[in-house]
């Protein structure tokens, strides 16, 4: 075990190094999920239910995580409902004080991190050597935080060579697609109160994190100072544990940049296939599925190397051309109107509105 | 061809048939199948478990057989409806049958993957016969459920016979804005009980000594329940649908204004009737043998002839009795009197001003509610 330097650099600098890592990567999250909202609002108006499954997965995330919160603090549990529209969760006993801070910060943060942490969880089955926790060279804020990059780095190469290789004829592998589907589909915080709210962006959710936090500094402080004190505790016990914690965190948080990011290839995938006329639309689909099983099966007669990843790059491949020349070649029927609408919009001084001409 | 079913003065409000995903469960268990030949097929020959199932030939077939039954004995249990099982051992049995008929003992796992397909596509096939077999119609009277493959089945319901409305709606249902209605009407039809019973027994002991322990629960539990061609089963859209079928129920039940209304007509049909037996004895000194114009109007024509003569007769004799004025004559008079006082005071109690605006108001918060 390498000595300890007394410096403010090692006491101090070393232990925050690891927390502005999850932060920074928590924010990274923020902006993705932001980024998916933005896209699924593009889609509300053809894809109503597709909306509403993403919103429902959600809110389910984030009522098991408020429920959580009631059974950490032993509130109890006296309702509990999941709806489309909202989540209701009721605790047996109204406590108040740092039990009600508690559950209400599962509320807040629960949705960030428990259902990417459940992904975690299942990847270790899959990848499991991906999970190397890379120790800090020195005790100082870049060691610490190279420890951290470290670690995330090992985890992120291990992860996109599962993906690169995944092999879609194993239910273990498909299954672990349709999770990471699944929880990147919903690794959001809702709106859960019963009345209809119109723009729910990321300005909002930080906004009540900070009214949340705001609200009492003194248990900010206190947490500060566990957290101070585990970080001594473990520098003279081992110095990787406190590295580890929060490795996990920014883990969960790269994870969910993961789900999110193939995510998008689903709603963009939805989003081409709106462009194109209604009877070809599922063709894509076919495409999607049926290419893959015929290159897998093309390869079981003549093997080579990379099977897998051959075979998924065919798929991608074979996809994007198909949806393309779907697009430039079957497109779907326009809105046709005698005038130009952007003359009409412009001419009544409403740009964003489109409106019928009466004259 | 849905007008021939209709009454005189009925019309259609809605035609209605289920959602293509109202029936998931039914083809969940395609799902399933079709799941696990692909897993079992998967297992034999890919997975890192291939070496086990190439010891024997049958292992495959034996695992896939076991937790297809397992699994059918589950959903049974779940579903509290035996027929899951039944419908697995029927595949399990089929497959075995196939294979010693055509001799496929070679490579099972791919028979297995190929048998599967096929029984989950014909199983998604007849789940979609089942659905589209359902036909619900909903007019400005009644609701007529129709259904069956082989077996048509109807029903009428009436909207005045109406009950209680049982209405659910899935997560499945919610996202896809489908769900069921289930009206139950006055005599109890729409309504069922859920039965369970579960049991276990361990046999302990030797030769000499034997325990057999045995435990079981069952409960019932009545609950608003239907086939699916005695309800609206996933019908789309849902809140719509739900809205007409309470609004057009509401539209049956008589108000409080209609019923007071009800029995004012009664007491005055009383009144009347009391007036007429009395003037009957007034005129012939005996109460008329039919009350009622209707019930006289379906005697025998020559009935008829003959009271009409009696009226006749009693018209011309009625001024000389009356001339007499016998002390009867003074007790019906009285009466009379007092049947009159009666119909003045029995007034029709007509709805005020405000109770009217009340009602109004309550079906419109009933409306912002929905």
């Amino acid at each position: 075990m390498a000595t300890i330097p007394l410096d403010i650099d090692s006491f101090i600098g070393a232990a925050l190094a690891p927390i502005l890592g999850v932060v920074a990567f928590w924010f990274l999250q923020l902006c993705f999920i932001e980024l998916q909202k933005r896209m699924l609002s593009k889609l509300r108006h053809r894809h109503e239910a597709f909306c509403r499954f993403t919103n429902f997965i959600g809110i389910l995330f984030q009522t098991i995580c408020h429920a959580l919160g009631y059974a950490v603090t032993r509130s109890g549990i006296a309702a509990f409902q999941i709806t489309v529209n909202y989540g209701k969760v009721e605790p047996k006993k109204e406590k108040t004080g740092v039990f009600e801070w508690i559950s209400r910060s599962f509320l807040l943060f629960g949705p960030f991190f428990i259902p990417a942490g459940l992904v975690l969880l299942f990847s270790y089955v899959v990848i499991g050597n991906g999970f190397v926790f890379s120790p800090s060279a020195q005790y100082t804020f870049v060691g610490s935080l190279t420890g951290f990059g470290g670690s995330l780095f090992t985890f992120t190469n291990a992860f996109v060579r599962f993906l690169a290789t995944i092999d879609l004829f194993n239910p273990l592998h498909v299954g672990f697609l349709f999770v990471i589907l699944f929880f990147g589909l919903g690794i959001r915080p809702s709106y859960i109160v019963e009345g209809r709210k119109e723009k729910i962006d990321m300005i909002y959710d930080l906004k009540h994190i900070k009214s949340h936090l705001v609200q009492k500094p003194l248990y900010i402080f206190a947490i500060i100072g566990i957290i101070y004190v585990f970080y001594l505790l473990s520098l003279f016990v081992n110095p990787q544990l406190y590295l580890a914690v929060f490795s996990v965190l920014g883990l969960i948080s790269l994870t969910a940049v993961i789900a999110l990011l193939l995510t998008y290839l689903v709603i963009i995938l939805i989003r081409a296939t709106d462009e194109i006329h209604a009877h070809w639309k599922v063709v894509p689909f076919i495409t999607l599925i049926g290419s893959y099983v015929l290159a897998r099966v093309f390869f079981i007669y003549y093997p080579m190397k990379q099977v897998e990843t051959v075979s998924l790059l065919v798929m991608i491949g074979s996809t994007v051309i198909i949806t393309i020349l779907l697009i430039k070649y079957k497109r779907t029927n326009r809105f046709k109107t005698a005038t130009k609408m952007k003359h009409v919009r412009v001419a009544d001084g409403k740009k964003s509105t489109s409106k019928k001409r009466t004259d | 061809m849905e007008k021939k079913v209709l009454l005189k003065n009925e019309q259609i409000e809605r035609l209605l048939s289920p959602h293509p995903l109202s029936f998931m469960k039914l083809q969940a268990l395609s799902i399933f199948v079709i799941v696990w030949g692909i897993v079992v097929w998967w297992l034999t020959k890919f997975s890192a478990y291939t070496n086990i199932f190439a010891g024997n030939i049958w292992y495959p077939l034996i695992l896939w057989g076991l937790v297809l039954l397992l699994v059918g004995v589950v959903a049974s249990l779940v579903a509290i409806q035996w027929s899951i099982f039944f419908l697995y051992l029927g595949v399990f049995a089929g497959g075995i049958g196939l294979i010693f008929w055509q001799h496929w003992e070679n490579d099972i796992s791919l028979f297995l993957l190929v048998y599967s397909i096929a029984v989950s596509i014909g199983g998604f096939l007849i789940v979609e016969l089942y659905r589209r077999s359902h036909k619900y119609i909903i007019t400005n009277l009644r609701i007529i459920f129709k259904g069956g493959v082989l077996t048509k089945r109807e029903r009428t319901v009436r909207y005045d016979k109406i009950a209680d409305i049982d209405a659910k709606q899935g997560i499945l249902g919610q996202i896809f804005g489908f769900g069921t209605i289930i009206p139950v009407s006055q005599s109890g039809f729409g309504l069922g009980s859920d039965k369970s019973f579960a049991a276990g027994g361990v046999e302990v002991g030797t030769k000499r000594a034997r325990f057999f322990g045995f435990a079981g629960g069952g409960k019932e539990l009545q609950t608003p329940i239907a086939r699916s061609y005695y309800e609206l089963h996933g019908v789309y859209p849902y809140k719509d649908v739900k809205q007409l079928v309470e609004d057009v129920v509401q539209s049956h039940v008589p108000t409080q204004y209609h019923k007071e209304q009800i029995e004012f007509q009664k007491q005055q049909v009383d009144i009347q009737k009391q007036m007429r037996d009395l003037l009957h004895k007034q005129v012939r000194g005996k109460p008329r043998r039919k009350t009622v114009k209707q019930t006289r109007e379906e005697e025998d024509p020559e009935d008829k002839e003959e009271i009409e003569e009696e009226e006749e007769t009693s018209m011309n004799a009625a001024p000389d009795k009356e001339e007499a004025f016998p002390p009867e004559q003074v007790d019906i008079q009285q009466q009379m009197k007092e049947l009159l006082k009666k119909q003045k005071t029995v007034r029709i109690a007509e709805p005020k001003i405000e109770e009217i605006d009340e009602e109004d108001e309550s079906q419109g918060d009933e409306k912002e509610i929905a």
